[in-house]
């Protein structure tokens, strides 16, 4: 039977999945936990949000790093060998983020601007086609620079450290900010507080916050 | 190490009715998080997921079918 990959812990937490069906693989410093999972099978969204599942479980327990879904090894020798290449710097990396949660921040446009390409009218001269483009170019660079406002507020006033957050503007065209911030979980209700304050007092966007997850956004594979 | 097909169909009908938290938290899913070997093992339509990028998976079944055929 195969093993899928859930998540990394310390070594001396390998056995918080027992009671999850989690089999785990020890190393010297670092322990991978992973499910039996059958090569033949295929996966969807079931699988997807299980292991988002199975990843929380762990999380609320141990210090943990999540795997990325789909990592899926032939046996546990193999999977031990694997984390052989890797363990300290997976160990270092527990030690840094284990104990930290990551929460999402997203600030999605109110009106999307986003029309279907099958509804634009075909341009009546080369010149419309061009005006057109360089309408929506415009369009885009304004949405950027509003994005940037918006990420250089939030940075401001959450008072993060800077190396604990991530973020991409316009990710896709209803999104204008997807972040990921780092922090400990007694941080989480007053981060809370201002995400809703400056989500109030932004006009053009809804904010949503989510979490707290196990730290996918800042756990380095390489 | 092995590659898990992805029943892409599943996500495809989804698509359309992802709100953008759940999108926030597919992304995550999918794209983040350690990978022992630096690799990604889904498949969508023999295509691999990294080098799709979520946006182009949830905004575009066409060009899904343009890479990787049919569904």
């Amino acid at each position: 039977m195969s093993l899928l990959l859930r998540a990394i812990v310390a070594t001396e937490d390998a056995g918080v999945g027992a009671d999850l069906g989690l089999q785990s693989v020890p190393g010297a410093r670092a322990a991978a936990l992973a499910s039996a999972w059958d090569a033949a099978r295929t996966a969807g969204e079931a699988e997807l949000l299980d292991h988002h599942r199975v990843v929380q479980a762990v999380f609320e327990r141990v210090p943990c790093l999540p795997a990325r879904f789909g990592s899926v090894f032939a046996d546990e020798d193999a999977l031990r060998a694997r984390l052989a290449l890797r363990e300290v710097d997976l160990a270092a990396q527990l030690v840094r983020l284990g104990h930290r949660c990551e929460l999402a921040i997203t600030c999605a446009w109110r009106e999307s601007e986003a029309v279907p390409r099958a509804t634009i009218a075909p341009a009546q001269s080369g010149r419309a086609y061009l005006e057109r483009g360089l309408t929506q170019l415009r369009g885009e660079r304004e949405r950027e620079r509003r994005a940037e406002a918006i990420v250089a507020r939030l940075v401001a006033e959450l008072a993060i450290e800077p190396a604990f957050i991530r973020h991409q503007i316009c990710p896709r065209p209803a999104v204008a900010v997807s972040m990921s911030a780092l922090v400990t979980r007694d941080e989480i209700d007053e981060l809370s507080s201002r995400v809703e304050r400056i989500g109030a007092e932004l006009p053009d966007v809804t904010t949503v916050m989510q979490g707290p997850w196990a730290p996918y956004t800042f756990a380095v594979s390489e | 190490m092995a590659r898990v097909p992805f029943r892409w169909n599943v996500m495809t009908q989804q698509a359309a009715t992802l709100d953008v938290p759940l999108v926030e938290l597919v992304d995550r899913l999918l794209n983040r998080g350690v990978v022992l070997t630096g690799e990604v093992t889904i498949s969508v339509a023999g295509v691999d997921l990294i080098y799709l990028g979520l946006s182009v998976v949830l905004s575009g079944v066409d060009t899904i079918r343009r890479h990787g055929g049919g569904m």
